[in-house]
């Protein structure tokens, strides 16, 4: 699996990063998420997916 | 007249509701389900007329729009008068930015502030606002009854929202008082003007620390708003006032809101509060949760600039809509069971702290604020149990739904020794 999150819509909800912290991060400079690395391990995917239904956005991807 | 006009909710056939009202206060959970059930997008003739969004697609739809709908307010310095702006109905004599701006006024404004309030920043404070928890605690500790909102849910975040700024922090209360008033009296109410005109104290004691920040900076928001640049440019008197505004409303009292809501649920959910003690790893999801739960920021509007659809809801250019976060944030098609409490709910898409651009800035801060508070009473009054007969809510949730008094007693402890400096 892997996750991207779409910059323009997203708007630092942070719900994200509550889902899954080791594949969401949090900008220093405006609390917008983004990822290091779009690859998802194994384990993290049902908390990735978690993170799409959480996300009132709906900024997250997985693809 | 165009088909389905004679809808029940539409503009030719309105529905009655004004939020602002004692009424509306007491019984706005099973006002907005009957509204979402039978007329999810409402017209109401009440202050002018406004539409309604109560399902949270409909109002994340709305909110990401921010091309056609305008939270800008125009304001009349001299007589008070305004148009456009964020509340419904209108407050006179003050406009409130970043969240009265639109693009590209906005992108200047939160640009500017954005750093002071992401992640990084909060962390940094949050040892000095447990300190600062730590302290109004050890006041009351002794005891062994006290008051959740005059004496801990209140003073936290004015503290907390002081030392941001940079201002004397045994000032807090000339600051907090007048916001904390202003919020709960309603706007077409007699007392509304004299609360405004106690915010002039609060603009004086800016314009003077500003004034002492040019000459000597420190490292805070009021030598930012002294020397910064927005576009190049210093920032006008007026800009300052109205950031400044914005900061410290949002600051003081959607906190304060919430924690009140959160302790007084625990207080009447005694095995819910037991579940929180036993698993700390819980809180964040509760935080969540009652944000979503309670809304303390009730609803707050938009102004269409061109006539616009929106998932087949159309608007015309200057109609009003309310975002009722309150109301989407019960929405069955987005929460199972949503007139629970679930400590641990997850996903929550809730949208406590709105959506789209103007999305709350402080969320980081007021979650870090409600964690230092809720953990030092469940840690030092674990039994702390609410007076009912003596609890006073707001009159009004139209802006927040907060309370006003929520006494308390609790088995008495010791003191930790904790100041506030
Ligand atoms: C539980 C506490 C809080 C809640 C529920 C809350 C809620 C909200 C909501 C719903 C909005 C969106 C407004 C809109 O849609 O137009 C907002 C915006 C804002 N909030 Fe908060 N807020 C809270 C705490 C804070 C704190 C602690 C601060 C600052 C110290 C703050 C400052 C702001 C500002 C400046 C905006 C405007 C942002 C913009 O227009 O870009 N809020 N807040
Ligand atoms: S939950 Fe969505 S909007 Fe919020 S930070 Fe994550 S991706 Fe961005």
């Amino acid at each position: 699996m892997r996750v991207k999150i779409d910059p323009e819509v997203c708007q630092g909800h942070a719900m994200c990063f509550l889902a899954c912290p080791q594949v969401f991060e949090l900008s220093d400079e405006d609390g917008h998420a983004f990822v290091a690395d779009e690859n998802v391990p194994p384990e993290f995917e049902h908390a990735v997916e978690q993170a799409v239904r959480s996300c009132p956005e709906g900024a997250i991807t997985t693809f | 007249m165009a088909e389905g006009d004679l809808q029940p909710g539409s503009k030719q056939f309105p529905i009655e509701l004004d939020h602002d009202t004692p009424e509306h206060a007491a019984n706005w959970p099973e006002r907005w389900r009957a509204i979402r059930e039978t007329t999810p997008r409402a017209w109401t003739e009440s202050h002018g007329g406004f539409w309604v969004a109560t399902r949270l697609e409909d109002l994340v739809g709305i909110a990401q729009r921010d091309d056609v709908f305008s939270t800008h307010k125009e304001l009349d310095r001299v007589t008070g008068e305004t148009t456009g702006g964020l509340s419904i109905p209108p407050v006179p004599g003050i406009r409130s930015i970043p969240n009265e701006s639109d693009k590209p006024e906005w992108n200047g404004i939160r640009g500017f502030i954005n750093r002071h309030f992401a992640p990084r920043a909060v962390e940094l404070r949050r040892q000095r606002a447990r300190n600062f928890t730590a302290a109004l605690v050890d006041m009351v500790i002794e005891k062994g009854h006290f008051d959740i909102v005059d004496d801990l849910t209140n003073p936290l975040p004015a503290l907390v929202t002081m030392d941001l700024f940079g201002f004397p922090l045994e000032e807090w209360r000339a600051f907090a008082d007048p916001f904390h008033t202003m919020v709960y009296t309603p706007a077409s109410s007699p007392e509304f003007a004299a609360t405004i005109k106690g915010l002039d104290h609060f603009h004086a004691r800016v314009d003077e620390e500003v004034a002492k920040r040019r000459l000597e900076p420190k490292d805070d928001l009021l030598t930012i708003f002294a020397t910064g640049l927005i576009d190049a440019e210093p920032l006008g008197y007026e800009t300052i006032h109205d950031l400044a505004f914005n900061i410290l409303a949002g600051g003081v009292d959607t906190t304060t809101a919430l924690t009140s809501n959160t302790l007084l649920y625990l207080s009447r959910h005694p095995d819910q509060r037991q579940e929180l003690i036993n698993r700390p790893d819980v809180m964040p999801l509760a935080r969540e949760e009652f944000i979503r739960y309670f809304s303390p920021i009730h609803g707050l509007a938009r102004n269409a600039m061109s006539d616009v659809e929106v998932n087949g809801w159309k608007i015309d250019k200057g109609d009003r809509v309310l975002l009722a976060y309150s109301a989407a944030n019960r929405d069955p098609d987005a929460f199972e069971d949503p007139e629970e409490v679930k400590l641990d709910r997850f996903p929550n898409k809730h949208v406590g702290f709105g959506a789209g651009m103007h999305r709350c800035i402080g969320s980081f801060l007021a979650r870090m604020m409600w964690e230092c508070m809720v953990t030092e009473v469940l840690a030092r009054m674990p039994d702390y149990r609410v007076e009912e007969d003596k609890i006073e809510s707001y009159h009004t949730v139209a802006k927040v739904n907060g309370w006003i008094h929520i006494p308390a007693i609790f088995t008495p402890g010791k003191k930790v020794g904790a100041t506030i400096s």
